[in-house]
């Protein structure tokens, strides 16, 4: 028996953009929240979902019902990010360190100040661009090792390795700040 | 669950974020502009059964014509040997066999005349069987 999901999908295989509207739904915001951490700045994040979405609704023929519909969605959103990267450092050449700022970040504008840190904006700080998204796919999306392994396009040794190495930078981390609070209070 | 995937599961619903109606307006526009790519037509080309019957039976014929050519070359071989105290090879051989074995088969070589030590040897041989058989005979008083 078909899930609502299968059927939605089965549906919006055969051209129905209000079935393929209400798939999307519920990942939507998930989505630009993962966006946000791999784009520049906010528009990109919406540029890049919108692109996803459009590019996930052309090519649906080709999702395998093996996979959950959601790491599905996340390996093209991956790589639409990465896509939208390299054109810019294409398009700018050297004038890209001027347009991208490692040190901002998007995912601050859309947290509320608060006396501890978001752990992710430290995550932000201390892991590369792969390794952030496994811990953000595993941690905030729930996804198992095998789908984050998909998503990401690596195996399920890498997935392990970089998240238990991700767990301990984050760990060191926090102990570093909780003792710089401490001595500053 | 531990402390850290605890602390990172709420501070990732902490993020805010929201898709503004501008954005969801331009997602759906761009969904109704793009046309679902259609799926290729899977044509796994089936072949029928005689296609099996033939590739076995060139399978068959392809192995019976390296067995034949194999077993030849080795009746040429075997029919070599007594050949060999023959003053020439090679053609000679060529047209001793060829009546038994069909077409006559090109082998390129030369005919080798036999250098004269091989022959005074061959001589030699003989004069030895010739004075052994007379010692033979007159040991048994013939």
């Amino acid at each position: 028996m078909l899930t609502d999901e299968a059927k939605l999908i089965v549906a919006a295989q055969a051209g129905s953009v209000a079935a393929f509207a209400n798939l999307v739904g519920r990942y939507r915001v998930k989505l630009l929240r993962f966006l946000l951490t791999r784009c520049a700045n906010f528009a990109d994040a919406e540029d890049v979902l919108q692109e996803t979405l459009t590019a996930a609704f052309r090519y649906l023929h080709s999702y395998d019902s093996r996979w959950r519909f959601s790491t599905w969605l996340y390996r093209i959103a991956i790589r639409n990010a990465q896509k939208m990267r390299s054109d810019l450092v294409v398009d700018l050449g050297d004038e890209v360190n001027d347009v991208i700022d490692e040190t901002s970040n998007p995912l601050t504008d859309c947290i509320a100040a608060s006396e501890t840190e978001n752990l992710w904006i430290s995550a932000r700080r201390v892991l590369n661009d792969d390794v952030f998204a496994a811990l953000w796919l595993r941690y905030a999306e729930d996804m198992s090792i095998s789908d984050v392994s998909k998503a990401l396009e690596r195996p399920d040794s890498w997935t392990k390795v970089n998240l238990y190495r991700a767990r301990k930078a984050l760990s060191v981390e926090l102990k570093r700040e909780s003792d710089g609070a401490i001595a500053c209070g | 669950m531990d402390k850290l995937e605890e602390q990172l599961k709420i501070d990732a619903e902490r993020i805010d974020v929201e898709v503004s109606d501008e954005l969801d307006r331009r997602i759906l526009a761009s969904l109704h502009s793009a046309a679902p790519v259609a799926q290729k037509s899977i044509t796994v080309a089936r072949r029928s059964r005689l296609f099996w019957w033939a590739s076995s039976l060139t399978g068959l014929a392809a192995a019976f014509a390296i067995i034949a050519v194999f077993n030849t070359f080795s009746a040429i071989d075997e029919l070599s040997e007594p050949l060999a105290g023959l003053s020439t090879v090679g053609d000679s051989l060529s047209n001793s066999i060829a009546p038994t074995l069909g077409p006559p088969i090109d082998w390129k070589a030369e005919s080798a005349m036999l250098t004269q030590p091989l022959q005074q040897e061959m001589l030699d041989v003989q004069s030895d069987i010739k004075k052994a058989e007379r010692r033979v005979r007159e040991d048994i008083g013939l």
